[in-house]
């Protein structure tokens, strides 16, 4: 405790009662959130609202296509980002031997982590849907979603390798152990934690996500019918009810309800396993 | 034998050795001493090129292995292979975090020993280093629940394992108690004749307790150098090097 | 294959992942980049961007692409959301780490994680069933960079708390044992040496949220009203750039849809350029630590 605990003076106390009401004005505005959306969403929450198909532009019905549409972006997305991430990370604390080379890459990444959303739509329009050829469909969505969280990927996982002990890379080298066999038995067991956090944080991310996918995954809400087909995410599903369906509003809270509530969960997931495994290494975070 | 011939090392624009040449004889015990600071750890770091792990470490000369290709500059060299030639044990002891037996099977793995061969050699080194009898029923658990002395003469039966022909030694014992530290010293000594040894060391007493051959670094224009080396039944009673004499008579260094 | 082969080939491929990491951002450069072009160029052309009265990309007989208007709607609320995310956001952070009792402290740094993972179409649509509808009834219309700048101050909030609390948290404890020994009060000690102190880490935090605030599309969309002109008030609607491009990119066609690109190249161009420079500023010089 700092300047004079026992007693304080008007000043510290009128300091103190500022920092508390800020601090009061952020939990009463959490809790208005989260209360509102409960309380207008959970009159349509139902088993059936969540297997349901799409009915009516979503005014009616439940949202069993776009829990579909949503995994099948999320498994793509995935799929491509924690093979590329972690393979980026191991590279780049283990392989690059030009200093150079390293900081480019890095650089690219800290801008890749910056990019607004909007933008990673944009691109994502180009780039997956038109010059790649994949059309409006839940691989595009997916490959938009992967660029946007493989900064975090990486990150952590470089977090984690950094968590090896300073002294098991020489140690393993004055071994003759290649690097492939340090890799896989040494270093990946310290490194797991960081890619499970940033796996979490990923698909937190991605799941949060709406103006990335407007313009890649499409808005079509019938059951997809493979990666090829075009599908809403949960999200844009939540926008469009809210914005462009006139008496969407009700099951535009519901949804948002199921969003909140994933999201809450796995964002808690994260940070306990960051809490546990990390400790201190990621520094925003931690307290 | 290893042949050291104008040795140089470099980090960035830092001069850390500057043309070093030595020879170390085989089978024999050579202890490189002298100030901290002064690239003996660099020196030994160069035998096996784990210099390679540090970033901007430069090396120049030649260092050729029983007279055969040269350490420094061949391109054909294989790094795997002059590693488990050339073994090493490092000042802090430093055994994966896995299991007693996993630390043996890694390397022995990498390396091509069958796994039949592997349950007799990890026996045969560690009798030889003494941990036989304390830790043969407490192989499968963690190597890091061993005591500080115990840890260093598992990974000095770790770098045996791969039946190297030269061990390098840098400080071995300088991060354990006096006890440990003299159990180490012991085991290093036993093994004259078997393996050549290179051992650096701060610590003279030691030098000249276990070594065979001594060679002294000293810190000249900035950079490392030897500046006396001889036999060390001889070296510490008639050194050449005016500064030599200060350092091994404790005026020095 | 021998073990060094295998790592070789380990390493090439592991370096061609890492690269095509770090490329992406130039991919996104180079293609929404190429489709700006010909908005900056002659379609319709940067005295066009620059010089029209009015924002009428779909008018038949005379469309206008004055860009002006809604990139001060960006600047604005960006501006107004980052105002009270800043005060409240430092204030929480000096109430968390020199104020409240430790289980308070935990349990508002769980409360501000969460908080930040809130996503923006879910704040967005409670902004737009709750608070619009409040801002309504007493300034109509409702809809209006106020209503953007609160959503937008709310999803900031736990960025700069964060940060803040992170850097309070650095400061030496030598100098708060240095302000109890002459007798300072806490609050001086917070105002005059654990604030200036933190000050980097506080501005970091605050300019990264600043720019997310500008980068922002979900949230703003749905609560700014979305009309394309120079607010009279705060209560006015507003357009700012990420809103027109969710907005206008589905039917855009030719000059205007370049202008959406050159916009989005835009953010791209000064949101990374405010994270870069927070990344590469020079470290503070020695007396002010």
């Amino acid at each position: 405790m700092i300047g004079g605990a026992a007693r304080l003076s008007r000043n510290d106390r009128l300091l103190g009662a500022a920092g508390g009401f800020a601090a009061l004005v952020v939990l009463v505005g959490f809790g208005a959130i989260v209360f509102d959306l409960f309380q207008t969403g959970t009159a349509s929450l139902s088993i059936p609202f969540l297997v349901g198909k799409v009915e009516n532009g979503g005014r009616a019905g439940g949202i069993g296509p776009v829990l579909i549409s949503t995994g099948m972006i999320l498994l793509v997305c995935l799929a491509v980002a924690l093979p590329l991430g972690t393979g980026c990370a191991i590279w780049l604390s283990e392989f690059a031997s030009k200093i150079r080379f390293a900081r480019a890459i890095t650089a690219g990444i800290d801008l890749l982590a910056s990019v607004p959303s909007i933008v990673f739509g944009l691109f994502g329009m180009v780039f997956f849907c038109r010059t790649l050829g994949l059309g409006f469909s839940i691989t595009s969505g997916g490959l938009t979603l992967a660029c946007m969280i493989l900064p975090i990927v990486i990150r952590t996982t470089l977090i984690g390798l950094s968590g090896a002990p300073s002294n098991l890379r020489p140690g393993a080298a004055a071994l003759g152990l290649s690097r492939v066999s340090t890799i896989r038995h040494l270093l990946l067991p310290v490194a797991i934690p960081g890619v499970v956090v940033g796996t979490t944080l990923g698909i937190s991310r991605a799941l949060a996500e709406t103006a990335a996918l407007i313009f890649t995954s499409g808005y079509a809400t019938r059951w997809p019918e493979g990666f090829d087909d075009s599908g809403r995410a949960i999200s844009v599903h939540i926008y469009d009810l809210a914005m462009n369906v006139p008496g969407g509003a009700a099951n535009a809270a519901a949804s948002a309800l199921v969003l909140l509530l994933a999201l809450l969960f796995i964002n808690y997931l994260a940070t306990l396993l960051a809490d546990r495994w990390l400790l201190k290494r990621i520094a925003p975070t931690s307290e | 034998m290893i042949t050291v011939e104008n040795l140089s090392i470099h980090y960035g624009n830092l001069a850390a050795v500057r043309d070093v040449s030595l020879d170390i004889p085989e089978g024999k015990i050579t202890a490189v001493v002298g100030p901290s600071g002064c690239g003996k750890s660099s020196f030994l770091a160069s035998l096996n090129r784990l210099t390679d792990l540090i970033p901007g470490a430069k090396v120049a000369g030649e260092i050729r292995l029983n007279g055969k290709s040269d350490i420094v500059n061949d391109p054909g060299l294989d790094l795997l292979e002059l590693r488990r030639t050339v073994g090493m044990v490092f000042q802090k002891p430093n055994p994966f975090p896995l299991s007693i037996r996993k630390n043996f099977e890694l390397p022995l793995l990498e390396h091509g020993i069958s796994k039949r061969e592997i349950p007799g050699r990890i026996e045969s080194t560690l009798r030889e280093v003494g941990l036989w009898d304390e830790i043969s029923d407490r192989l499968d658990e963690s190597a890091e629940n061993l005591s500080g002395g115990q840890q260093q003469r598992l990974c000095i039966a770790r770098a045996l394992a791969l039946r190297p022909k030269v061990i390098l030694f840098d400080e071995p014992c300088s991060a354990l108690d006096p006890l440990a530290s003299g159990v180490v010293e012991d085991h290093i000594a036993a093994l004259r004749g078997k393996v050549t040894v290179v051992i650096v060391t701060h610590n003279l007493a030691q030098a000249r307790r276990i070594a065979d051959e001594v060679a002294l670094f000293w810190v000249r224009d900035g950079a490392g150098c030897v500046i006396e080396t001889g036999p060390a039944n001889t070296i510490f009673d008639r050194p050449k090097d005016p500064d030599a004499a200060l350092y091994f008579s404790g005026a020095r260094g | 294959m021998s073990p060094s082969v295998n790592d070789r080939v380990a390493g090439a491929a592991l370096g061609i992942a890492a690269w095509l990491c770090g490329g992406i951002s130039l991919l996104i450069l180079i293609w929404v980049g190429v489709e700006a072009i010909p908005a900056l160029n002659n379609d319709p052309g940067i005295s066009s961007l620059l010089g029209d009265a009015h924002w009428l990309p779909g008018s038949v007989r005379e469309p206008q692409f004055g860009m002006l208007p809604i990139l001060a709607g960006s600047v604005l609320v960006t501006i107004f959301s980052i105002i009270p995310a800043t005060v409240a956001g430092v204030g929480c952070a000096v109430f968390q780490r020199f104020y409240a009792p430790k289980w308070m402290r935990t349990f508002l740094r769980r409360v501000l994680e969460l908080l930040a993972g809130i996503p923006s179409v879910v704040i967005g649509f409670w902004g737009l069933v709750v608070l619009v509808p409040i801002l309504q009834k007493w300034q109509p219309p409702g809809q209006s960079l106020a209503a953007a700048a609160i959503v937008l101050a709310i999803m900031i909030l736990p960025t700069v708390a964060l940060t803040a609390s992170t850097a309070l948290k650095n400061v030496s404890p030598g100098l708060f044992r240095a302000a109890a020994a002459l007798g300072m009060g806490r609050a001086r000690t917070i105002l005059g040496v654990a604030l200036p102190t933190a000050r980097r880490g506080i501005a970091g935090g605050v300019i990264l949220a600043a720019a997310r605030a500008i980068g922002e599309t979900m949230a703003v969309v749905m609560v700014c009203g979305n009309v394309a002109q120079w607010p009279g008030s705060i209560f006015d609607p507003i357009r700012p750039a990420t809103a027109t491009i969710a907005l206008e990119m589905s039917y855009a066609t030719a000059g205007h849809r370049s202008v959406l690109f050159a916009l989005a190249f835009f953010l791209v161009l000064v949101v990374g350029a405010a994270v870069g420079w927070i990344a590469f500023r020079k470290p503070s010089t020695p007396h002010r630590r």
